[in-house]
């Protein structure tokens, strides 16, 4: 494998990478599905609504780590862990609040 | 008292009565005044006790409400008894909790004639004291092992000199990855002082053992500083209901210092001169104070657009610059751009551009820059039934380097992940590196790790 030279070869061969790494999860999705296929219709898109604590949970927490359970700390540790996570992660206080409100709500012991 | 009183109603009723039949008696028979007058005193008596009966009934009724206000009052301070006694009990205004993670690596390095071995034990605790809640101190640690040296040398009285230098024993060193006492000012604006993560690219704030699925670093973020001796400012604003976010941080840091003090590309030992963490703004001597003239600015913007759980896009962009020589004359500066791609819970997509330059004396403006892109696809996707297969991620990386100086790095990454947990993980991967230049890396290597995350 030749070595590359250039900044640009290097971002190339990167695209080429990415574009593989694309391609190949739309492969599988396909496949996957398609074996999963329902002769029903499309299903209509739900309207877009105001995103609950356990979902903004699912979109932020998930983007760098697997979600960890709720039970996992007291409502003590998530307060404290929120404050972590919302300057560590950069997060929108609004989403932040949402996140620990239901993080207290299903808080182990 | 109640059935007297009705007693007396029914007798002056009926007293009326009487008189009802005996007036029309006087009427059509003759009364004599002596009985007009003692039935006229006798209905005057019967009125003044009708009296008297309203006024007891008046007061009777004024104390049976006294005595269920009292009632009612007394109920309702023992609600509020019962409620105060029920309600949870309040959080503490000080609360410690440690997180972190631990990682043990077993390696092979192919064509430096060394044998393979456990490598690495790193702890990795973060401690963090909330003191209330816009107050949060947190400081990480790296806890690491290595051998120790055992060294002799002397010389012969004819002047040679003999000895050996082993690897012999261990050490211990404890650093301090960063320490930070963060201020949420309000909704949209937090301040950060310390030893401050620095936000360049995302990999030095999200790129902890068990979050980054690789047992090693990507090329290229030994160009940038992990952290820096400063003040941030950040926050973020939500962009509608549908969990999107635009994002800033601001900083102002001591900046990278010259290893020797001038502006050379390299020590008088070959060394790179640039040090981009060691200007903490306490001097050796004990005195305070920049290694230089002035610090270093920088900062990140990003964008976070998510269209469903676990489908999103990140793109950022950020960057630092600021003088490195003892005389001020040479500026370092660092642009970085970042990307992450969530294409369903199963699959991700992440890299980083990191470009930077620094000017010297000797070498004039020398170039370091890197490419990396990350991709990890989860095998559960395929709803196998089998759990061995579904939980593992299979992972690749494509990374590139050029440090400036003449060493330059192409590595391909072939790897995977096992999740004993959702954070307990056993890693591993196969590198395929080609690399020329004075810094050279040996051809091939492969790593084993795991990785907890607590």
């Amino acid at each position: 494998m030749k070595h590359p030279h250039s900044c640009s070869q290097s971002l190339i061969r990167a695209a080429a990478f990415v574009a593989i790494a694309v391609a190949a999860n739309v492969g599988i999705i396909t496949t996957v599905r398609a074996d999963d296929a329902k002769p029903s219709a499309k299903q209509p898109e739900p309207a877009k609504k105001k995103l609950t604590g356990a979902e903004l949970y699912a979109v932020n927490c998930n983007r760098c780590h697997p979600e960890r359970y709720p039970t996992e700390f007291n409502s003590g540790q998530w307060q404290t862990l929120m404050t972590h996570m919302r300057v560590r992660a950069n997060l929108p206080a609004k989403q932040a609040k949402e996140i620990l409100k239901y993080l207290k709500e299903e808080a182990g012991n | 008292m109640k059935m007297n009183l009705q007693t007396r109603i029914l007798g002056s009723a009926a007293a009326c009565c009487v008189l009802g039949l005996a007036v029309p008696q006087r009427s059509s028979a003759v009364v004599s005044d002596e009985d007009f007058n003692a039935l006229k005193n006798l209905v005057q008596q019967l009125q003044q006790g009708r009296q008297q009966d309203q006024q007891q009934i008046q007061q009777l009724q004024q104390q049976l409400g006294e005595t269920q206000s009292l009632a009612t009052n007394a109920v309702e301070k023992a609600d509020a008894v019962a409620a105060a006694q029920s309600a949870p009990v309040r959080n503490a205004l000080h609360n410690f909790t440690m997180v972190g993670d631990a990682e043990v690596q077993y390696g092979k390095t192919f064509g430096n004639g060394t044998h393979n071995g456990f490598q690495l034990a790193d702890f990795a605790p973060i401690f963090l004291l909330r003191a209330n809640d816009s107050v949060l101190f947190e400081a990480g640690f790296d806890i690491t092992l290595q051998n120790g040296l055992a060294s002799y040398s002397a010389t012969t009285p004819n002047g040679n000199t003999f000895g050996y230098s082993h690897d012999s024993g261990s050490s211990t060193s404890v650093s301090m990855s960063f320490g930070q006492l963060d201020y949420i000012i309000n909704d949209y604006i937090m301040l950060c002082a310390g030893d401050v993560l620095l936000p360049l690219g995302t990999y030095s704030e999200r790129g902890a053992g068990w979050l980054n699925k690789i047992p090693d670093s990507p090329l290229g973020r030994e160009f940038l500083p992990g952290s820096g001796i400063g003040a941030m400012l950040r926050g973020a604003a939500p962009v509608g209901e549908s969990g999107q976010s635009v994002s800033y941080s601001v900083f102002a840091v001591n900046g990278p210092s010259s290893v020797d003090g001038s502006a050379n590309s390299v020590t008088m030992d070959g060394l790179p001169n640039l040090d981009l963490g060691g200007n903490v703004g306490v001097l050796n001597s004990g005195s305070t104070g920049n290694l230089h003239s002035s610090p270093s600015f920088g900062g990140r913007v990003a964008w976070f657009f998510p269209w469903a759980a676990h489908q999103d896009l990140e793109l950022g962009v950020s960057g630092q610059t600021g003088v490195w020589d003892d005389s001020g004359d040479h500026y370092y500066s660092a642009a970085v751009l970042d990307a992450a791609l969530h294409l369903g819970p199963n699959f991700e997509l992440k890299g980083e551009y990191i470009n930077s330059w620094f000017g010297t004396t000797d070498a004039g403006t020398v170039r370091p820059w890197a490419v990396w892109a990350q991709a990890g696809y989860k095998l559960a996707a395929f709803n196998l039934d089998l759990p061995l297969i579904n939980n593992v991620e299979l992972m690749g990386r494509f990374d590139s380097e050029n440090d400036g100086l003449g060493t330059s790095i192409d590595r391909y990454t072939a790897g995977y992940v096992y999740y004993i947990s959702n954070t307990l993980l056993f890693e591993g991967d196969y590198e395929f590196i080609h690399s020329t230049g004075p810094n050279a890396q040996p051809p091939n290597m492969l790593m084993l790790q795991i990785s907890y995350g607590f």
